[in-house]
């Protein structure tokens, strides 16, 4: 019998040592007025910069990590979607982790809670973060709250005012919230100085946090995009291959959406870097098509250029996604680590428009009964396209694939995303 | 048990010619095993602001590079290698390693050869070994496994191991961590740089096994506060910390 204890990994999993080619290094700009990798000591907790840059393959998870995990219900269900395969009348086997099954709703939380516990050791009081859709932001208020710290959260404007339940969880859980740009900073000061109504963006929220905490000595938790953020995440990957080993299965086809990048690489990487699985397919959103028309470059993760440069597919810092548009994965650019296995042809990309994700998400709530994340929808769209492939040549391979959140705090999303598929 | 390495770098002419020579007419005595000198480039991609700052200054007040390395190597016995990088030099690569030969420079280290050109990584060094210039390289712990065992394999005099992702900013890592990860891989002498201003770090370092560590920044910090002598100074003092191992 195995039990949840055994199923969750004791370590985390860094791909870096297994990547086909190294992965360029964090930079100051050229003649920078200041360095941005100095900055970073007063910006992150100091056991999450260590853990940035002391790459190992396998990071011991602390016990009292590992205990918190196992109090919000890690391991997260890998189930496998019966009925999804019947509607598709598919041979393939298909099934999903399943991460809306942590309190928050999403995986966001598996990050953190190391951070706030690392910060919270270091003697800090307060942490500070950006958030889009909400998921984060609620992530780091209820880790946040776990370890007593106060949390200020800048919420991406269009979203404060569209997500107003996602600010009443974060608030249940005791953080502040704040719609960005705001006028508490000067880089949000700036913005609203250009336009007063602007709705604001991923990276201009997570510029205002970083200055916040600077200008408090307070401290900065990051939501994606840093490899230290994929380690983290890699116990989804490594509890899926415990859990699939236990049901004697081998996976052929791996699939994540692709907002920063942290779900993918958390679920797929401890497959990719001991060579399970034969397919990975990282999917993101037409509306925001970082894969298509992104470049691979040197870029500022945040709209100040407070971070240091990193290279990575982007499709620029000051990217704001379209405003009419409820699909999630607004992020600008795509994580280090995942950029280079895409360019690499390791790792194979989609993009699929927000009508698609919708009729997707809908099978899957017919068939299984979880309304997923509209950000989930994305890698469900890409499973059901695999499967019905799969019909055509009656391949029996299994297909895995990470549902990140689930979507009842987005039916606000669903709401506009209806209205705009009956129009057509 | 060998004699652990003292690779000592300065900017090339910091702070001035005079001083600079100074310098380098002394590091021997003081226990310096092999030279680095770094030409300014025009963009220091890996270096943090104290060394950029270095760049700045030099480049200002130095016309002729060459002439002064020609000179260190009329003065000084130990091994002389060029750092800088080699964007900057990737069109007129043979050029560059013809001056470098003139001025009797005994290898080059390219901090992006590995990252940036990693595709064409071995094309070059083929090209600097056939000029009879040695090719030192530089690895980090960004870097998969299997391109740091072949690099190992590749390197002359020693494998760098650039531990921070920058040089001179003590980013908080675990120093003996990643010496551990890849001591079993590398074959060659492996000498770790990047931020080891710490005794406490020096020591972790060797103890898991380094066969030397590079300094550099604390180096142009004690010429700034000290000078020359200060500098000097500080090399005795690592030079005891390594006599130890």
């Amino acid at each position: 019998m195995v039990n949840s204890f055994d199923i969750i990994p004791k370590y985390w999993y860094n791909i870096i040592p297994d990547l086909p080619k190294p992965l360029p290094p964090p930079r100051d700009p050229q003649d920078a007025e200041f360095s941005r990798i100095d900055l970073l000591r007063k910006i992150l907790p100091k056991e999450v910069l260590r853990q940035e840059f002391t790459i190992e393959r396998f990071v011991k998870i602390p016990d009292e990590v590992r205990d918190r995990y196992i109090n919000i219900g890690r391991p997260t269900p890998l189930i496998r979607a019966r009925r999804l395969e019947e509607y598709l009348k598919t041979p393939a086997r298909i099934y999903f982790k399943y991460e809306g099954a942590t309190p928050t709703g999403s995986h966001k939380i598996n990050t953190a809670i190391p951070q706030a516990y690392f910060a919270a050791n270091e003697g800090v009081s307060h942490v500070t973060t950006e958030t889009g859709a909400g998921q984060w932001g609620t992530a780091v208020a209820l880790a946040a709250s776990m370890y007593d710290l106060e949390s200020t959260i800048f919420m991406v404007r269009v979203s404060y005012e569209h997500k107003p339940m996602r600010r009443t969880i974060m608030e249940l859980y005791g953080a502040k919230v704040h719609a960005s740009p705001t006028d508490l900073t000067e880089f949000g000061r700036k913005i609203l100085k250009e336009d007063s109504r602007h709705p604001g963006s991923l990276g201009i929220a997570m510029s205002e946090a970083i200055e916040y905490a600077l200008e408090n000595n307070y401290r900065y938790l990051v939501g994606s995009v840093l490899d230290v953020v994929i380690l983290h995440q890699s116990i989804i990957g490594m509890e899926s291959i415990n859990q699939l080993e236990a049901l004697g299965e081998e996976p052929d086809t791996i699939i994540g959406c692709v907002g920063g990048g942290s779900n993918f690489g958390g679920f797929t990487y401890p497959f990719i870097g001991t060579k399970r699985g034969k397919k990975y397919i990282a999917v993101g959103s037409s509306e925001v098509p970082k894969f298509s028309k992104g470049k691979y470059e040197y870029d500022f993760p945040d709209s100040a250029g407070l971070l240091p440069l990193v290279k990575m597919i982007t499709l620029g810092k000051d990217f704001i996604p379209p405003p009419i548009y409820s699909g999630g994965l607004r992020y600008h650019g795509v994580a280090p680590t995942l950029s280079l296995l895409v360019k690499e042809k390791v790792v194979e990309w989609r993009e699929y428009t927000e009508e698609e994700i919708y009729n997707s998400a809908k099978i899957f709530m017919k068939t299984q009964g979880i309304i997923p994340a509209p950000e989930s929808a994305h890698a469900i769209k890409a499973a059901i396209d695999e499967a019905l492939e799969a019909k055509k040549t009656n391949d029996k391979k299994v297909i895995l694939v990470n549902v990140s959140g689930h979507g009842l705090l987005d039916l606000s999303n669903y709401e506009s995303m209806k209205n705009r598929v009956m129009k057509k | 048990m060998s004699k652990k390495y003292l690779v000592a770098y300065m900017t090339l002419g910091y702070p001035n010619v005079n001083d600079f020579y100074k310098f380098i007419d002394n590091i021997e005595d003081f226990g310096v095993d092999i030279l680095e000198i770094g030409i300014p480039p025009k963009y220091a991609k890996y270096d943090g602001p104290v060394i950029r700052k270095t760049y700045k200054i030099v480049s200002n007040n130095i016309k002729n590079y060459y002439e002064i390395l020609y000179e260190v190597k009329q003065r000084i016995k130990i091994p002389v290698v060029i750092l800088t990088y080699l964007e900057e030099y990737v069109d007129k690569l043979g050029d560059f390693l013809l001056k470098l030969k003139e001025s009797r420079v005994d290898g080059v280290l390219f901090p992006d050869l590995l990252i940036d050109y990693v595709d064409e990584y071995e094309k070059y060094v083929n090209l600097i070994k056939n000029e009879g210039i040695k090719t030192v390289l530089f690895t980090a712990p960004l870097m998969p496994d299997d391109l740091i065992i072949k690099a190992s394999k590749l390197t002359d005099l020693f494998l760098y191991y650039g531990v921070r992702p920058t040089t001179g900013v003590v980013i908080p890592i675990s120093i003996d961590s990643l010496i551990n990860r890849i001591r079993t891989m590398v074959q060659s002498k492996l000498v770790v740089g990047f931020g080891l201003n710490s005794i406490e770090d020096i020591k972790k370092a060797m103890s898991v096994g380094a066969d030397g560590i590079a300094v550099g920044t604390s180096l142009i910090e004690e010429v700034d506060k000290n000078g020359v002598n200060g500098a000097l100074e500080l090399i005795k003092k690592l030079r005891g910390v390594l006599d130890e191992y």
